[in-house]
């Protein structure tokens, strides 16, 4: 009997070592083949306290690439449809072309703060972006307040690249890391 | 024709026979509107020598819209006061829409006696038989001048409903697509023809609290195209005038067409 318990954890030990190895062989491969697996892009995104009437800003980020063309909407806090088009750049180049991406996107605003955020680096369609020149859009709108626009410059490629966006009025300093 | 009526006649011929009149305008609460249920606008119709301050209110009878769909409408509801005539409209579907202040193609005619000028709206034959024996300087124009905007809610589209008729304005750029510090191009057609030679000014909102109007003057190419870079974001009005000789000498001396077009830039 336990001889024959001892077979059978054995036989278990022996299926799970196969599962774990084979699992190791697949990741390892997908890692080779892989200009696909995409990179990480950390982003943190400090909103500043502001005086008086304060209404929580409207925020978008996304990704333009060489051309300009936008790629990818990383977020959006944002109040009712008719606010949008007060994110005038990311509302002329990315929302109002595409109502399916803004449904699909939407959360709400944040009051200031500071917030960590990572994404993955792929386009709309979850696909990775291909190793090549982006431009990080962040625009920050607070009804009744101001507006700021930044802009980074980045590549994706097989190396970690780190920038510090200055403080606007509407935003503290800004740090975003793009990890292979 | 009361006093009232035949003050705003002899307005409507100065305001539309001379180039050196006052530029007549519409101007829209919003250009861009995101929206899933629609938004209502208003739109301030004037006539004026400060860009988008009003000053005499231009009838707005006329006024039509021209939907995303093609079809055309008409304001909601309207109102006319002395500096400034206001329509209001409600924003139902996505795209863009095309508004038009026109009057139809008229005749504007001039002569002088004892060196007074006096005007009629009358072709050349016309004005023979009514002038006095005395008068000089008879002169007829046959023209047509457009008066329009455009406001898009939510994705544009080329909705510009051209007739081929005299002067007109085909976007190139957008007017969703104009963007402070980026190029911008509109082609001038004069009868739905690429025309050369177009006088275009283009004046930023607000010359009341400037020292300098800042307008930009620019000519068509030989494409019939200006191209233009906005400097600021706001408010612009553009002014195209072309004029050629007539074609039935007998009714005109001159052809004129002519576009007054509001737009904004946006902010980049």
């Amino acid at each position: 009997m336990n001889n024959l318990l001892s077979t059978y954890a054995s036989n278990i030990s022996k299926i799970v070592l196969f599962a774990v190895a084979s699992l190791l062989f697949t990741l390892s491969a997908t890692a080779q083949a892989s200009e696909n697996s995409p990179a990480t892009l950390a982003i943190k995104l400090e909103l500043k306290q502001q005086q008086g009437e304060y209404h929580p800003p409207y925020v978008a980020a996304w990704l333009e690439n060489s051309d300009r063309k936008p790629v990818r909407t990383l977020l959006l806090w944002r109040k009712e449809p008719k606010w949008l088009k007060d994110i005038r750049r990311w509302w002329r180049n990315v929302g109002r072309k595409d109502a399916a991406l803004v449904d699909a996107i939407t959360s709400a605003t944040h009051a200031a703060g500071t917030f960590p955020l990572s994404f993955k680096a792929t386009d709309d369609q979850q696909q990775s972006l291909p190793v090549g020149d982006y431009t990080l859009y962040i625009e920050v709108v607070r009804e009744k307040g101001g507006r700021a626009l930044l802009k980074q410059a980045f590549k994706i490629d097989n190396n970690t690249h780190k920038f510090t966006l200055n403080e606007t009025a509407e935003t503290g300093e800004i740090t975003f890391t793009v990890t292979p | 024709m009361n006093i009232k009526k035949s003050l705003l006649f002899c307005l409507a011929v100065a305001i539309s026979g001379q180039a050196s009149a006052h530029s007549r305008w519409l101007l829209p609460s919003h250009f861009t509107l995101s929206s899933e249920q629609g938004e209502w606008i208003a739109v301030d119709a004037s006539a004026s020598n400060e860009v988008f301050n009003v000053d005499k209110a231009l009838s707005i009878d006329g006024m039509s819209i021209l939907t995303p769909s093609g079809k055309k409408a008409r304001p909601s509801s309207s109102y006319k006061a002395h500096r400034k005539s206001v329509a209001d409209y409600f924003i139902g579907d996505s795209g863009t829409y095309k508004i038009t202040n026109n009057a139809s193609a008229s005749y504007f005619s001039s002569y002088k006696v004892a060196d007074k000028r006096q005007r009629a709206r009358v072709n050349k034959a016309e004005l023979k038989a009514m002038a006095p024996a005395n008068a000089t300087n008879l002169q007829t124009t046959y023209g047509l001048t457009r008066v329009e905007t455009y406001i898009t809610m939510n994705n544009p589209t080329e909705n510009y409903g051209t007739d081929g008729q005299f002067l007109e304005l085909l976007p190139k750029t957008h007017p969703a697509e104009i963007v402070e510090n980026e190029p911008a191009t509109f082609t001038f057609t004069y009868h739905g023809k690429a025309q050369a030679g177009v006088e275009v000014e283009i004046a930023p909102d607000g010359a009341r609290y400037r020292n300098t109007p800042n307008v930009m003057k620019l000519t068509t190419d030989k494409n019939g195209e200006i191209t233009f870079t906005p400097a600021q974001a706001g408010r612009y009005l553009l002014i195209a005038e072309y004029e050629q000789e007539a074609k039935n000498k007998a009714l005109a001396d001159k052809e004129q067409g002519g576009v007054f077009l509001t737009f904004e830039a946006q902010l980049q």
